[in-house]
This record gives structure tokens, sequence and C-alpha cells, in this order.
């Protein structure tokens, strides 16, 4: 029992009623005097007692106080293994295979992790995977620092519990009442999840799975579905194809992704095949500039143009109108049906009866370019199951929605339906991995894993099954949608174990999970072909609804989505919106595209200012009825007269940081989900700025900097490439011409010990995807600038992609075939050379980096040594040695050296991923982050070259041949293989071949760099009918 | 006596009736009397401009020199061409007191104080621009070759910009010698009139306890006439140097094999008529009319008019081999149809007017004998060599090999008040100068009166006849 | 012995010379002669020895190139070599081309420097150095001529120096 002793401390305690035990007993603990009540006013200075004595406890606790202050320095938090995991080894990489699939980029992808942290992205050559520039950029959202951080309930924070009970209790009410439960998700192409929803309709019965696509599909998929009664999207394999005709099909970019690779397969010239390309657009578009031709057509033109191919080729007669290109469309016709099912018509036209035709008319080439049955399923969104659901959420006929992976609020083009039909609904669930247009006005918003936190599978086309899994413990508090479905239709489960179950049961056909999930991929021994019939179409019919389907007058406006941002579910990635567009070079914006003709006639311009910055005017476009106010407009040559173009993606405003908001919402102009909208524009002047990253847009007759040459010429072996397409400067030596590569200044250093790198750069295949740019950026800690540095000329880009576009004095002359440089006196003919040809140019990219010279103009100019050569080619830069003169960039011939005009990290003037918590663990611990006035430049990937040496000496061995092709972070992101890294000191590299292929020149070669970086002469399949 | 000939038709350099005594008093004038007004105000406006400079200066190393309007492919703009400019400016003083002094013209003897006051207060603001123009000032000695932690790291002898390190210090720390050698026995002078204690003793400290021995005028005279031996090749070396920072890279343009001479004949020019300029202002301010006289003027203009032919010359060569390479990167450089016709063309033609057109006025004696006309010109010649300078570096720059780097310059409120900043500086040193030194090397002068001096020259021509 | 000496002051340079010349026709010593500016024969008619300045100066510079010779091939070639622009960075020689500069600049620094310095020293002129010029006016316009009074030729000296057109004549203590 507890005892009630009382301890008395003095005697006066035992008075009962004493002031001072009172006193003692209220304060217990005598409170110090603060300072200024001690020194404040004088009296209380004067009269208090111990005035000496506190005053040197202050004196006493200040010095202590400001010595140790004195003594501290800045704290680091980092918390050490307490037990390591068996896996990470701090400075060993660790590498996961893994898939992306976010409803609008599908890859297979190899994920670099340090240290527990995902840091780069990389294509799973394994799964014989490619990567654009967001696949490669989805690393760096992962670490946004807007995601959400925990579930919401109408905007304020909650616990899962909570929720998840919520939300039970709601869906068991609505099963009893009987309403309608609709799933919106966007394209998902996952099996487990799938069956998983089926087992969510069987525990709630009225339950709806609608898929959503931003950038629809949906006129393909019908038309596939009509054909071939399976709705998926016929699938391409461009790689031995002889004839491509693409009408409005953005193939190489965005139009469901993922072909470059087998394209530029079948232009492997030095297999000697090359596949000709024409392509049918009104927007200059990535595609349309790798191809060998270009028929430029507005959109209704090109559905024309499309019939009348049909016509030319099958012979028939469907209804159709005459186009302004017709001799063109019938040339290539000629050539469609001599290279028989060599032959392939692809069609972007968001229209069901243009994609009948082209189906059609590649079942009478009888095509093996198109593949029917390995299909894909990378796009499944309905848009008349979406018009539906809007029409029944606004008559209050669904109970409950749930959208996952989708933002319809931002990309409907009527999202008002949408937010007015969602206050009807009960209940309104949205999952998203950060608060977004949807999310934020959603009862339940639940955070998602980023796809590199969570686990699942993806069937991205027939035939073939693809892993995610996660590669770091959830940064946030976050669930996955098929946990919360499992818990929700009553499963304990974890979608892990679900998802393994799947697999086991029904994928993997008895092979190892693990070896499933350590290859990423898993291909079927034995393939189930169903055997398709293709039903029987009345084309005149869909010729005649197709013809009436054309809408005329006005501007034809198409809506593309940006080589950068895409569908912009990921327009809050500081790399993305710093990815120069390959065509117009411009960032940080979307813009109206427009014709020099009709922007002459409209009155719009892009002025170059004083600093070399880009302005244009604003335009107001109206799509019937709907306004959408200040778009920028820029002037694109090569785009189709009486046509527009604008990129979607843009002009989010939830959950993005201030410096992202940039550009306007272009969604809300495509009406009926078509990209293609009969608009007008009104110019309302202004000045805009823009952030453009080249002024000169072609090549001013320098043609050796960038040489090309017809697969007629380049196949011809009786014409020798030295003396006609790929020849060197001269230069006159003891009065008699010699190459300028022979003639050498003083006794050179000996390089032909140890490695010795080169890189090899094919101007054929590179389609200017900017994939390599980003990759360089998240390889090598590039920093962000924002839009204003790049406007004024500052951009980090260690790795750019020039974009050159022919001028009207290039087609055709001397100058031009045999790739030397054209004089001239006159000053009109500089002004010529220097305009570019606005009706439909000739587009040419070339991506450069530091050439690494032997003989580098940079070191020799560098007071302080801080630049130098290394052994193995590379031209060093020694950062902390750097003052900045800036001398060595002045004197690069490629300007390729970059300046820390300020400091990029830590400064709220640059608020990107390096001023931010989450967004510094994307950083490359390899790679050091420079500081304020250095010169920085790619450096070769030095990192990884040398741990490719360390990994070979450790294991004993020599490093094998082309196995430092992966260690450049662009070669190893190039889908298409243009560039190749390697050593020239090991005979049997790929390298070595390339250097001395007929194609490969050095560029500017005459001044005599030596350079360590190749190109490979541009080819052209310019053969006519 | 025969040993003070000169020939009657050469005309006096020092003018009015003076004796030995009147020099030392009129060159002591400014310093022992009271600045006049002008003297303040111009003061007053040079240090705001001067304090205005190290604002900028500041502004530039605390943030970065993202604030001046440099891009990715023009790295240098008004940093370098002031500094150029500023050299050039510091070629007169040495070379007048130097070459002139080896070919023996006495009329150098009125101005040599001044125009090398003027080199080495130019040749500070030429220091300046690149230590500051670093990305990290703050590790600007590492361009000194000195024993560091590293122990093995070294500068870069390959470097032009380590060339111009050792040349601007040496031809800096030279001049600096050189003249204040000369000025010991006037420090001397004035230690020996200063009545007010204080300026006695400062100018003993500065006059090195300068006695005037025969032996020490015998030594004198050595040292003055090899300083001015050494300095002679310093003097041309040191601008050669600096257009070494462009020919010997590889930009269209630079690449040259003419800059060295045609840089120095650039160097003298500006530096000529910035000591037209000042003693313009200076003869006024001091009233030295007596002995900075028309026949300096015209003199100095003469020089102007030779160096100026010189590059004009070589503006047109390199405009001929622009066009006779037929090389298409040549097409752009600054003295190009490229660059005339093309966004610079302003300032191509600024360059034209200044440097070439309006020089050309002194081929009329009239103008040439005036203070004024010539005055207005030296402006004139001031503003073109910097013009020229800012073309051979921006337009060069803006058109690079590669079209697609090709870029503009537009200079922010930041370049523009460090150039004005150091102008500011410039004053201030100039005017404290002209208020604390004797302008005019009397000692010199004196040793020329008998032979040059008006009064005596109109007797002795009298005794001839 | 005595060290009275004769301070004879003139106020003209022509006068001086002649003073110089009839002074050392009488074989008598001449101390030192202060002037406000170098009198041109002067040096000869007292008959003081050439000053060997220039040729230090020349030894200086060759210290100089040398110096820069032994920095660029020390600093460039032997302590850390780097391939710099694939320059010949393993022979001084090849390399010494881009050196031509630093050693003529050395060259001149080294000279021009240590030659002052030398000349300084030797003529004892430095800061905080005082002057020993007896009379302020010898920088002025005034030339003064010191010489020293041997077995009381006082008289005659000055008898002598008054015939010179001395504007004035003092004997003075010399401590």
């Amino acid at each position: 029992m507890a005892s009630n002793k009382k301890y008395w401390k003095s005697v006066e305690e035992l008075n009962k009623n004493s002031s001072i035990v009172a006193k003692l007993e209220e304060k217990e603990f005598v409170s110090e005097m603060t300072a200024d009540e001690f020194l404040g006013d004088k009296e209380s200075l004067e009269e208090s007692s111990t005035s000496r004595r506190d005053f040197l406890k202050y004196v006493g606790f200040s010095t202590a106080a400001a010595s140790l202050a004195a003594c501290e320095g800045p704290v680091r938090k980092s918390i050490p293994y307490v037990v390591k995991p068996e896996e990470i080894t701090p400075g060993i990489a660790n590498h996961y295979a893994s898939t992306i699939a976010d409803g609008y980029d599908f890859a297979n992808v190899l994920v670099k992790t340090r240290e527990g942290r995902p840091i780069l992205v990389m294509p799973n050559k394994l799964a014989n995977g490619s990567t654009n520039a967001r696949v490669q950029a989805s690393v760096l959202s992962l670490y946004d620092s807007l995601r959400l951080k925990g579930p919401k309930v109408n905007s304020n924070n909650s616990s899962w519990s909570d929720v998840n009970t919520q939300i039970k209790a709601t869906l068991a009410e609505l099963k009893d009442s009987g309403e309608k439960i609709v799933l919106l998700t966007g394209t998902l192409a996952s099996p487990s999840t799938e069956k998983l929803i089926s087992e969510f309709k069987a525990v709630y019965g009225n339950v709806e799975h609608v898929q959503y696509d931003a950038l629809s599909e949906s006129a393909t998929l019908d038309a596939f579905e009509e054909v071939y009664g399976k709705r998926a999207l016929p699938n391409y394999d461009f790689s031995n194809a002889k004839m491509i005709v693409s009408i409005g099909a953005d193939f190489l970019a965005d139009w469901q992704g993922g072909y470059e690779k087998s394209y530029v397969e079948g232009r492997n010239v030095s297999a000697g095949k090359m596949s000709r390309h024409i392509q049918v657009e009104a927007n200059m578009s990535l595609t349309g500039s790798n191809a060998d031709k270009r028929i430029v057509l507005k959109p209704s033109e090109q559905i024309y143009a499309l019939i009348n191919l049909y016509n030319a080729v099958t012979g028939e007669s469907l209804p159709s109108k005459a186009t302004p290109r017709d001799a063109a469309i019938s040339n290539a016709a000629k050539q469609l049906k001599k290279s028989g099912r060599y032959g392939v018509v692809v069609t972007g036209i968001q229209n069901k009866n243009a994609q009948l035709i082209s189906l059609a008319l590649n079942a009478y080439l009888k095509s093996e370019v198109i593949d029917i049955y390995a299909v894909r399923y990378t796009r499944q969104g309905n848009d008349t199951a979406v018009d539906l659901l809007l029409s029944e959420m606004n008559s209050g006929k669904v109970g409950a929605i749930i959208t996952y992976n989708t933002n319809p609020v931002y990309t409907l083009a009527d999202s008002a339906a949408f937010v007015e039909g969602l206050k009807k609904v009960k209940l309104s669930v949205a999952f998203a991995s950060s608060e977004n247009e949807t999310a934020s006005i959603s009862q339940y918003t639940l955070p998602i894993p980023h796809y590199l936190e969570a686990w699942g599978d993806v069937q991205i086309k027939e035939g073939s099954y693809s892993l995610t899994q996660p590669t770091i413990n959830p940064l946030f508090d976050t669930k996955q949608f098929q946990d919360c479905l499992l818990s929700w239709s009553g499963n304990e489960e974890s979608y892990y174990n679900y998802l393994k179950n799947f697999w086991n049961t029904e994928v993997l056909q008895g092979t190892s999970w693990n070896q499933a999930l350590h290859n990423g991929v898993f291909t079927p021994s034995e393939l189930v072909v169903v055997e398709l019939i293709a039903n029987s179409i009345d084309l005149v019919k869909s010729a005649n609804v197709l013809l009436s389907s054309v809408h005329t007058g006005g501007f034809e406006l198409t809506l593309y989505p940006s080589t950068a941002i895409g569908d912009g579910q990921q327009a809050n990635n500081p790399w993305l919106q710093e990815l120069p567009d390959p065509l117009t070079r411009a960032c940080w914006d979307n813009y109206l595209l427009i014709s020099q003709a009709d922007a002459t006639e409209q009155g719009f311009s892009n002025p170059v200012r004083d600093n070399g910055a880009i302005d244009g005017q604003y335009a107001n476009i109206t799509v019937n009825g709907v306004v959408l106010e200040n778009v920028p407009v820029l002037i694109q040559p090569g785009q189709a007269k009486g046509s527009l173009g604008l990129a979607v993606g843009y002009g989010k405003t939830k959950a993005m940081k201030t410096d992202m908001q940039v550009g306007v919402n272009a969604y809300t102009l495509a009406k009926d989900f078509k990209n293609v909208q009969v608009a007008s524009i009104e110019n309302i002047g202004g000045a805009h700025k823009f952030a453009c990253e080249q002024l000169q847009h072609t090549i001013a007759g320098r043609y050796e900097i960038l040489k090309e040459v017809s697969f007629k010429d380049y196949s011809n072996s009786n014409l020798d490439p030295k003396k006609s397409w790929n020849q060197i400067t001269k230069v006159s030596l003891k009065h008699e011409e010699v190459e300028v590569n022979s003639v050498n200044l003083w006794d050179d250093q000996d390089r032909s010990i140890g490695h010795h790198f080169n890189l090899s750069i094919d101007l054929t295949a590179c389609t200017g995807c900017g994939a390599c740019v980003i990759a360089c950026h998240a390889e090598n800690n590039v920093p962000v600038v924002g839009k204003h540095e790049v406007r004024v000329g500052r951009d980090m880009h260690w790795l750019r992609i020039d974009r050159y576009y022919s001028s009207e004095l290039d087609a055709g002359s001397e100058a031009r075939e045999n790739n030397t440089n054209s004089t001239s006196d006159s000053v009109d003919d500089y002004y010529n050379l220097e305009t570019p040809e606005a009706e439909n140019p000739q587009v040419s990219f070339q991506p450069l980096m530091c050439q690494h010279c032997n003989h580098a103009p940079c070191e020799t100019v560098c007071p302080v040594a801080a630049t130098s050569h290394g052994r193995q080619g590379q031209n060093q830069m020694a950062y902390n040695r750097c003052v900045g003169t800036r001398y060595c960039a002045n004197n690069c011939p490629y300007r390729v050296r970059r300046f820390n005009w300020f400091k990029y990290n830590d400064n709220s003037e640059f608020d990107f991923n390096m001023n931010d918590d989450y967004g510094k663990m994307v950083l490359n611990p390899d790679v050091v982050v420079r500081s304020r006035g250095v010169m920085e430049k790619c450096s070769f990937c030095i990192q990884s070259t040398q741990a490719v040496i360390l990994k070979a000496k450790r294991e004993g061995r020599k490093v094998a041949p082309s196995e430092f092709n992966d260690s450049c972070a662009c070669s190893a992101a190039c889908s298409t293989g243009a560039m190749v890294f390697g050593d020239v000191n090991e005979s049997n590299d790929d390298i070595v071949g390339l250097k001395e292929d007929k194609r490969a020149y050095r560029l500017l070669e005459f001044i005599g760099t030596d350079n360590n970086v190749l190109y490979q002469v541009k080819v052209r399949n310019t053969e006519e009918a | 006596m025969s040993s003070h000939y000169e020939a009657p038709i050469r005309e006096p350099l020092v003018l009015g009736e003076k004796s030995y005594h009147d020099i030392t008093v009129d060159i002591a004038r400014p310093i022992e009397g009271k600045a006049n007004k002008n003297w303040y105000i111009a003061f007053t406006i040079s240090l705001i401009a001067f304090i205005w400079g190290i604002g900028c200066i500041s502004y530039t190393i605390g943030t970065g020199i993202g604030v001046w309007g440099l891009n990715k492919n023009i790295g240098w703009a008004w940093d370098i061409t002031n500094f150029v400019w500023w050299v050039g400016i510091g070629h007169a003083g040495t070379l007048i007191s130097a070459v002139l002094l080896l070919f023996r013209q006495r009329w150098r003897m009125a101005i040599n104080r001044s125009a090398e006051a003027m080199t080495i207060f130019a040749v500070f603001q030429a220091g300046l621009f690149p230590i500051i123009h670093m990305g990290r000032p703050w590790n600007g000695y590492w361009v000194m070759p000195i024993p560091n932690q590293f122990g093995t790291l070294w500068v870069n002898f390959n470097s032009p910009l380590l060339w111009d390190v050792f040349a601007i210090s040496t031809y800096l720390s030279v001049s600096l010698v050189f003249w204040w050698t000369g000025l010991l026995p006037d420090f001397a002078m004035l230690r020996d009139r200063a009545v007010k204690p204080f300026q006695k003793k400062i100018y003993a400290l500065l006059s090195f306890g300068w006695s005037g021995r025969a032996k020490d005028w015998q030594r004198f005279e050595e040292v003055s006439l090899v300083l001015a031996g050494l300095a002679t090749p310093l003097v041309l070396s040191v601008h050669t140097i600096v257009s070494m920072d462009f020919a010997t890279s590889i930009n269209p343009g630079w690449h040259s094999t003419i800059f060295p001479p045609y840089f120095v004949a650039g160097a003298i020019f500006s530096g000529f008529a910035m000591v037209q300029t000042l003693l313009g202002i200076m003869r006024k301010v001091t009233n030295l009319e007596n002995y900075i006289t028309r026949l300096h003027v015209e003199y100095m203009n003469m020089v102007i008019m030779f160096t100026g032919g010189i590059v004009a010359v070589a503006y047109a060569t390199e405009f001929f081999i622009a066009w006779y390479t037929g090389s298409p990167y040549e097409n752009f450089t600054y003295m190009s149809v490229g660059a005339a016709t093309g966004p610079y063309g302003w300032a191509f033609w600024s360059l034209i007017l200044f440097n070439i057109l309006i020089p050309q006025l002194l081929w009329i004696r009239k103008f040439r004998r005036s203070f004024i006309i010539s005055f207005l010109i030296s402006i004139a010649i001031n503003i073109g060599m910097w013009f020229e300078r800012f073309d051979i570096i921006a337009i060069v720059l803006s058109k690079g090999h590669l079209p697609s780097t090709w870029a503009r310059f537009e200079p922010t409120f930041v370049d523009i008040g460090i150039f004005i900043g150091t102008i500011g500086f410039f004053g201030v040193l100039f005017l404290l100068y002209a208020r604390t030194f004797p302008v005019i090397a009397q000692a010199e002068v004196k040793s020329i009166l008998k032979l040059s001096g008006e009064n005596y020259k109109k007797l002795r021509d009298g005794n001839h006849e | 012995m005595s060290n009275k000496v004769i301070h004879a002051l003139y106020n003209d340079d022509d006068i001086l010379m002649d003073a110089v010349k009839k002074v050392k026709e009488k074989h008598i010593h001449i101390d030192e002669i202060f002037t406000p500016f170098p009198v041109h024969g002067l040096d000869k008619a007292m008959g003081l020895a050439p000053t060997r300045l220039a040729v230090t100066a020349f030894m200086y510079g060759l210290v100089g190139l040398g110096f820069s010779i032994w920095m660029t091939n020390y600093m460039m070639i032997q302590d850390w070599p780097q391939d710099i622009g694939g320059k010949p960075n393993f022979s001084w020689f090849l390399n010494m081309p881009a050196f031509v500069p630093i050693m003529f600049e050395m060259t001149i620094f080294f000279a021009a420097h240590f030659m002052v310095i030398t000349f300084y020293m030797r003529s004892r002129i430095w800061p905080f150095k005082s002057a020993e010029n007896p009379d302020v006016r010898t920088t002025d316009d005034h030339f003064l001529m010191e010489i020293s009074i041997h077995n009381n030729n006082e008289e005659e000296l000055t008898s002598l120096l008054n015939e010179t057109g001395a504007v004035e004549i003092n004997v003075i203590e010399k401590h």
C-alpha cells in the first residue's frame, strides 16, 4: 500500500499558515529572472538583491552559449544502417528490371538505384525495351515534393484505416441500394488488375469499369474491333518495311509509342537496306522531320489523301475529293504497290472510318509490316463509354465514382460537365499521386505510390507480360489502388501476393516467378494464336460517312502531345519542362504553331530581341464557342497553310510549382475527344517571351557540318565518298594538297595504350527524340535553370540536339550535294541561306556534346590548367580548379561548355529539384554538384567508364568488347542505337568498325581538333517511283 | 652657347619669359595652391561613378556573373572589351617617355609625366577586369605560379591569359618604377619648397631623400635610358600578348596573324587620344598653357594620324581577307559583309565612323593645331576604339562555327555600371594626382629651357643675325 | 685636420660648368656638386667615372631569362606534365614556343626592377632616407659646389670661386 507519510523540508513547514511555505508551494521552482526584466528597467536592477551573481550567471551563460554557437557546424542528418541490407553496398549501384505503365507511356525499364534510391531509368534491353524522354525523367517525378503525402477526406488529412472503413461502409450502402459504382481509369493493360476489378464487380454487383485516355485512340480501337473483333491496336514492325506511308501518324514520337526502334532497324543502311518513308501531315512532327518525303496537307485533305491513296492502290473508286498534292499521293501509291507486302499505311486520323480504310488498304497489300496478332494494349480508352458516363453522372444515375490514373477534370474538353456530375455522385474517390484537378474536388483523395515504389504487371502487347517492382520503400503514406480494391472487396491478401499467385497460375506456365521478376518481362514459350477473321466492311459507306464528317472552313487545329510533356501528367517535372522541343527548340511553353504564310496574313511574327531571345504575339483561339485566350504564337516552317498546331499537357495549375505553371490547357478545345478541330484565331498582340534555345534555323551554307547523302549515292559502289559526299578538307602542305587530318603541328601523344574512348553518332538513326538529353541530366546532375535563363541563352544541357531546316538555296545546290560549303559574295545569298524554307523544309538533327578533342582548343587556353586531356581520350574538367574565365567556352568551336552563372542548388531563385530535399534524392552520388562560377561539360560519363573498368579489374578479366557502350548515359538511353560508345583500342569493339565506316566524319575537321566524337553521314531515301 | 643650339625654325617648347625659378613656381603652384571649383566638381562626379562601380562589382561577386548580359555562346563582352580598351589607353604613357626618349624627342618632356600617370591609372582599371570577370574571383590568385598545398598544382604556361598575367603585371610594375624614379627630383624640389611641416614630411618620404648629387644625376640619366630601352619592347609586347588572347584562338575573326602589330598600333592610337583628352583638360585646369603648347598637340595629332592609318589599313586587310578566303565561316567576322549588314551593323558602322572617318580631319593643319577640335576628335577616337574591341569580341562570338550557336548579347545595368565605375576610379586617381604630384617633369624641362625656351631662343637667334 | 667645407652657389648651369673647369685646372678636388637638374657634361668635367648600371641590367636580364626557363620547364614538363591540347608536354624544347612570352616578360621584369634597386642602393636613396643637399635652393634653381678646405687655403679658394662667378660663398663646419 502506498504510504502517505509527509516529509518536511524545514521546520517552517510545520507551521500551518506560514506565508513562506505558501509562497514556496505555489512556486516550487524559482523562475530565473529574464535578462530584459532584470537589465531592462533601472529600479528592478537596483533593487534586485543578487544582481552581481545574476549578472555573472548571465555573463557566464551568454559566453558559453556564444562559444558553443560558434563551435557548431552545419548539421547533416544521416542515419547509418543498423543492420545493413545484404543487397545494398554503399557505392555500388543495384539495377532492377521494372516496367512503367502510367496509362500513356509503357516501357520495360532498368532502374539504377544507389543506397536504395532510384537515380536513373534506362531501357531494359533484355526486354527489348525503349525509353523516351518522359520515361527517362519519370525517376524525378518519384521525388516530386508536391506528391500527396497521405490520404485526405474533403481535403483534410486523414488516415488509411478511417478512409477504408468509411469508403467500405458507403460502398456497402450503395450496393444495397443497388446504385452504380464506376471505376474510371486510364489505360491499365494490367491482367492482374483487370481480374481484380472483375472480382470487385462480383462483390459489389453494379460496377462498371470505364477506361479513358486523355489522348484517345478510340477510333482505331473501334475500327480494329469492328474488323477483327478484338479491342486493341494493330502492331507494326517497320524493321523489314520497304515502303511506309504515314498519314498524320506521328509514330516515331507519341502515337502509341515505341516504334522508333524497328523503324530505324528498317533503315540500317550499312546492312544495305533502307525503307522509304513518306509522311502526309499538317504539323511538322518528329516523324515528318525524319521522313524521306513530307507531303504537307491540312487534316481535312489528309482524309481525301487517304481515300485517294486507297483508290490509287486498289484501283477501286471510293468517293473522295482532290487534294493539291494528288500527284505525290499517286506516286506514293505506285511505290506502295511495288513494295507489296513490305509496304504499309499507318494513319493517325482519329476517325473510325479512316482507320477502317487504312486497315483495308493494308489487308489489300497483305502487308507484313502490320501485325494484327501481337496487338498492343497500350490504349484502351473508349470515348462513347466516357460520354455515357458523363451524362449518367449528371442525371444522377451514378452512385460512386472511383478514378485512378486519370485526371478528367484537367483533360476533358467539357470538364465542367464532369465537375457538375461529380457533385451529384454520393461517393467520389480519387486515386492520385498528387492533389491534381480531379483529386482536389473528390471527397476522398487517396495517394498512390509512384511506379518505382509499386508492384504491378502490364501486358503491353499480346504475348508479352511485364512486371513492375518497387525499387524503394514508399516515400509517403501511400497505398496501391489494387491493395485498396482487395481490401474493399473483402480480400485481406496483399496485392503482392495476389499478383504472385495470379502470375503463377495464369501467366508463368510453371516457370520461375523470381526469374520473371529478374528479367522484368515474360514471354510465354508457346503462344496461342487465335486466328482472326476479317469481317467485310462496306468501305463505300464508310468513305461517305468519312467525307460527311469532314469539317473545313477557318483554320484546322491539330492538338498534339509535345515530345517533352506528352499528355501532361508529368508536367511538374523540371527536366521535361526544360527539354527543348526537337523542332521548335523552345521549352517551358506550349504555343500555337502557324505557317509563315498565315502568320503574315494574320500579322504574327517572332521578333528577335537584342539579347537573342525570341518574342511572339498572343492569339485567342475559338473552337465552336470555346475560347482559349492568350496563346502565344510561334511560326513553324513546314506547317500546312490553313492549319494550326497546339500542344496539350500544359496549363496545369494544381499540384504544380509556380515556375512550372506555364502554357495554356489545350484539352479544353478537344471537343468530342477529337484532336482535330476547326478553329478561328484572333491576333491580340502583346509580347510573349519564348524560351528558345536555337536562334539560327538553317545551316547557313556550312554543309560540311551536317553531311547528307541519298541512299542511291550511298550504295553506289563506284562513287568514292572521299571524293564525293564525304570529303575531308584539303590543305596545301609543301605545295601539295593533303587531307587536313594528316597534318600535325607537333609530335603527338601516344594514345595507343590502354582504353581510348570514341563516340559515334549516326545521323540517319537519330530521330531527335531527346531521351539522351534527359538521361544526361539524370546521370550527371545537370541543373535546371528555368525559363528566363533558357530564354537568355544559359541552358545547361551538356548534350543538345541541334535542328537545322533546309533553306531555299540548299535544295539541289551543288555544295549541298557534295557536303562542301557554299560560298557567296552577295548579301542576298547570305540572307537566303539564313532563312529557312517556309513551305516544306527538310529537317536534320545533330546531337552535340563535348567532342573530346585530342587537340582541344579549350585546354590550351585555360590559365590554371583546370581542363586537360585524360589518358583515355576524355577532355577532362577539374571543377574545383576552375576559376571561371570562360575562355575555354569562347574557344570551343562546338560551344558545348556550360557555365554556372549562378548557384543553381539550394537557391530559392531556382526552385527546382536541386532546391528541394526530395528532389535532391535523384542526384547521382558519383557526380559532384557544380558550384557557382565554374565551367562544366560532358565528361563521357567518366564515372561509369571507370566503374566498368574497376568491375572488370575486380573480376580479374579484360573489359569485354562493347562493354563500355552502356556507360555513357546518352548511348545507353538511345533506343535506336544511333549513339555507340566504345574503346577504339579494343579491336573487337563496335566502335572500331564505325570509325572506319565510309560514312564516318568528324565535325569541323578542318580546324584540326582531332575529335573523339564521330558522326555518320545522314542518309535519305530519295527514290521516287 | 653652341651646346644649346636648336634650329631657329623649330618653335619653342616653353613659351613666355621663363627662368628656372619660374618653372619651379609654375609647377609647384597647383600643389601648393587651393583647388578651384572645377576640380571639386570633377572630383565629386568621378567619386560618385567610382562608388557606383564598386556597388556593381560587389553585386556581381555576391550573386554571380549571371547578373551580366553574357550567355552560353558569348562568354566575354563588356568585361574583356573594357580590359583591352584600358590596356590600350595605358600604352601612350610609357611609349611617350620611353620611345620618344630614345628618339630624343624633347617635346615629350612636358607631357610624359602625366602620360605615364595616365598609363598607370589606366592599367589599374584594366587589371580589374580579368579579376572580376572570373566566375570565382576569390580564387584569382590561382593564376600565379605560386607553390601550394597540392604541391604539383601549377598554372598553364600555354595559355594566352597567363601570358597576360605576366605581361600586364610586368608592364604595370616597370611603368610604376620608371615613373617614380623620374619623380624623385621633382618631389625633392617640392620637399625643399614646402613650408607646412606635414607637406615637408610627406614629400621627404616620397623623394626618398634625393639630393641631386652629380653622381646621382649621372646614374639617374643612365637608368632612365636603360629603362626606356627595356620599356620600349615591353610596351610593344603587352598589347601583342593581349592580342594573342584572340589571335591564338580558333574563332574566325580572332584567329588572325595581323593582330599583334595592329593591336599595338590601335593601342598607341587610343593612348595618344586619351592623353590628348586629359591634357586638353589639365592645361586649362592647372594653367600650364606655357608648357603644353599647340606644338605638343600637333605632334601628338601626328602620331594619332600615323597609328590611325595603320589601324585603318588593318581593318581593310581584315575585311578583304574575310571576303577573299571564300570561307563561309569568315562571312561574319567583325570586319565583313555579314557584320556590316547583320544585327551588329550599328556597332560596325560606329567603329568605321569614329576610328577611320573622323580622325581624317587631322589632315587639315588648322584642326591639327586647334586645341578644341583635337580634343573633340580625341574623344571620338576613344569611343571608336572601344567599339573596335566590342566588335572584335561580341560580333565574333555571336557568330560561331556552328549556326546553331549563333547568339546575341545585351548588356545589363551591371555591365554598364562597372564600366562607368572604372572611368570614375580613373578620374579620382588622376584628379588626386593633378593636385599632389608635379604634373610636369620640371627637372627635365629646366634642362631644355635654354635650348627651347622662347626667350632664350629669341636671344640666340638675335645673336645669329 | 679641419673638416671645413666651402659651399659655392651658382645660379646658371653654364657658369657652373666654367667654374668647374677653372677649379679643376687648379687641381682642386671638388667634393660634390648639387644641381636641380642634370647638367650635361658635368660628370666628365668633374672627372667622375662612368656608371656601370647598364651592365648590371644586362646581367639581371640574363638571370630573369634563366629563371623563366627553369620555371616553365619545372612546372610544365617535370613536376606534373599534363596533356594540354595534345601539346608536346614531354619536351621543353618542343613546347618552348608557347613559353616565349613568359621568358621575355621575366627578362624585362628582372632587368628593370633589380637595376633600379641597385641604383637606389648605390645612390643611397630609399624611403625615410633624409635629404643631404646642404641648401634647399639646389633643387630649385641654384647649383652648389662643395670643396673641402685643406691646409687653410680658404682665402684663395674663396677668391677663385668669386672669380668663377659664384653668387654666394659660405664656409661651414662639416660634421
